[in-house]
């Protein structure tokens, strides 16, 4: 099973669930070192005071917060610490949610939580709470300290288990209305525009199925890898062309639903690159 | 306005939406320099190679992928940017599905897409039809040299961008190997569960919650730079092991008082 990265105490009420957090996320990227070209040899980072240009060991460095006024203030990682809330072993459930009323944006890192005692109450509650989320189809809210930071998460159902979502405060989530989203009515779509735009989306309308997305971009590098490895050499790709605006919203609408009936869409991105060229 | 991070276009069809692409969220976490505690300088990063022991300059750093202990394959960064995809500068939304199907582990990162030049109808036709139909529309992105599964939603009056999460990056709970209780929690369990969660149910307001670690660090600074010393506060720890239904009773009764 995954490695936990935490272990506390889910609170609910007067229940106590202990549960270790667990990723809900595996990293599957591929990771590069840093090597020097010239005889291929790992490269090392040091760290170096630019005072007295020595090598500086881990445990004689701390942070320091810079001022307005260019000064700074030293801050030791135990008077960090010891700001930390005073049960940072808990996740304190403060309220439930409707989970329809939180909208992702505020979402940040999955984890699972998974029962972290043998105990048969401690195992029935953790059960009791995700039959109880999946029923109501609502989420709970609350905060957790991890590595020295405060989290506000969302614990919800997810497949029989119980997930936490980190979530961004309310301050970090940029408000839409700074947005340019061209909402003057001149703007607005008329109707027929609307009915035509909906009918290709429901056209081109399918299941969800994740699992059919596979990511190119690590099959590729994968691929570059291991043609370099055989010592072949790497072209990167020209620019493609970028299409230029319709100036008739309505043709090329009714065009792609002309076309969605006749079974033509893999054609679209030949046509629109033809568009986009100049006329000769 | 915000500062457009990105410039290019979403087709769905033959229709052609131009847009620009702003972050949705901002960090205001509070960020130190690591300086050297002997004489409060600042501390320098220094890449040097492992078998000269000499600074290497960064024109002469590649990037190695290790296939065996020690051995590696080198790459220049064009060489890795190869693998990105056609740098089109399009988002082409290959497919429209239900917002409500997408379970959201697969939202990664959030950014807001503005109105390009000469988009502004194309963007509130999009916007509408993605709100009316409630769809949401898949496509790839190609941003900062790597191709992303994205997902493009109406989001108030604007759109939306999320980078997705690949189905093979997500652990399925199957893979936890979750323990079964001896019994199943019984139906009175479950029904004072049920009034427990009524009873702490509210609206969500994201303003409720306010980030207080990162204030108590703002107030250590300012206490620290007016050459006050912090206290220490203690730990106390809720015990694991209980009587499930008694623990349910006493929540409920507290809460009702």
């Amino acid at each position: 099973m995954a490695r936990s990265l935490w272990t506390g105490t889910l609170s609910f009420g007067l229940v106590n669930v202990p549960v270790a957090l667990v990723s809900a996320v595996r990293d599957v990227d591929f990771h590069f070192h840093q090597i020097h070209e010239k005889d291929a040899a790992p490269i090392e980072v040091q760290r170096f005071c630019s005072e007295e240009d020595v090598e500086v060991p881990w445990e004689e460095i701390t942070h320091a917060y810079e001022l307005k006024d260019g000064g700074q203030v030293i801050v030791s990682d135990l008077e960090l610490q010891a700001i930390e809330p005073r049960r940072t072993r808990t996740i304190d459930i403060e309220q439930f949610v409707d989970l329809a009323d939180v909208d992702p944006i505020y979402f940040d890192h999955p984890y699972f939580l998974v029962p972290a005692a043998e105990d048969d109450g401690s195992i029935r509650a953790y059960r009791l709470l995700t039959e109880v989320m999946s029923q109501t189809d609502r989420a709970a809210l609350g905060r957790f300290v991890m590595r020295a930071k405060e989290y506000m998460a969302i614990v919800r159902h997810r497949e029989g288990a119980l997930t936490l979502t980190t979530m961004r405060f309310a301050d970090e989530v940029r408000a839409t209305k700074d947005v340019d989203a061209a909402t003057q009515k001149s703007h607005k779509p008329t109707k027929k525009q609307l009915d035509a735009a909906v009918a290709v989306i429901e056209e081109l309308s399918c299941e969800w199925e994740p699992e059919k997305f596979k990511d190119r971009y690590r099959a590729r590098l994968k691929r570059v890898v291991d043609r370099k490895r055989k010592g072949e050499t790497i072209k990167v790709p020209e620019a493609a062309q970028t299409p230029s605006p319709a100036p008739d919203l309505m043709a090329a609408l009714e065009q792609t639903l002309e076309q969605l009936q006749k079974g033509e869409s893999a054609r679209w991105s030949q046509q629109r690159e033809r568009e986009a060229e100049p006329a000769t | 306005m915000l500062r457009s991070i990105w410039n290019g276009t979403i087709t769905f069809g033959l229709t052609v939406v131009p847009i620009k692409v702003h972050s949705a969220t901002e960090d205001h976490g509070v960020h130190f320099h690591q300086v050297h505690a002997k004489d409060g300088a600042r501390i320098k990063q220094r890449r040097v190679c492992s078998e000269e022991g000499k600074e290497v300059p960064y024109k002469e750093v590649a990037k190695g992928y290790e296939v065996r202990s020690g051995e590696y394959v080198l790459l220049s960064q064009d060489e890795i940017n190869a693998a990105a995809g056609e740098q089109s500068h399009l988002i082409e939304i290959e497919e429209f599905v239900c917002a409500a199907e997408i379970d959201p582990v697969h939202y990664d990162h959030g950014y807001y897409l503005g109105a390009g030049d000469d988009g502004q109808d194309a963007y509130r036709l999009l916007h509408d039809a993605l709100a009316k139909a409630e769809r949401v529309g898949i496509g790839r992105w190609v941003f900062h040299n790597r191709e992303y599964l994205v997902a493009v939603r109406a989001l108030d009056d604007a759109l939306a961008l999320h980078t997705m999460r690949f189905a093979d990056e997500l652990v399925a709970a199957d893979d936890l190997d979750l323990p079964t209780p001896s019994r199943a929690p019984s139906k009175r369990e479950v029904q004072m569960a049920g009034q427990l969660v009524d009873s702490l149910h509210n609206d969500f307001k994201p303003q409720a919650f306010e980030d207080g670690y990162r204030e108590r660090v703002q107030q250590l600074i300012e206490a620290k730079s007016r050459g006050e010393e912090p206290e220490l506060p203690e730990d106390a720890e809720p015990a694991g092991g209980m009587d499930l239904e008694a623990a349910l009773e006493a929540s409920l009764s507290g809460s009702r008082s």
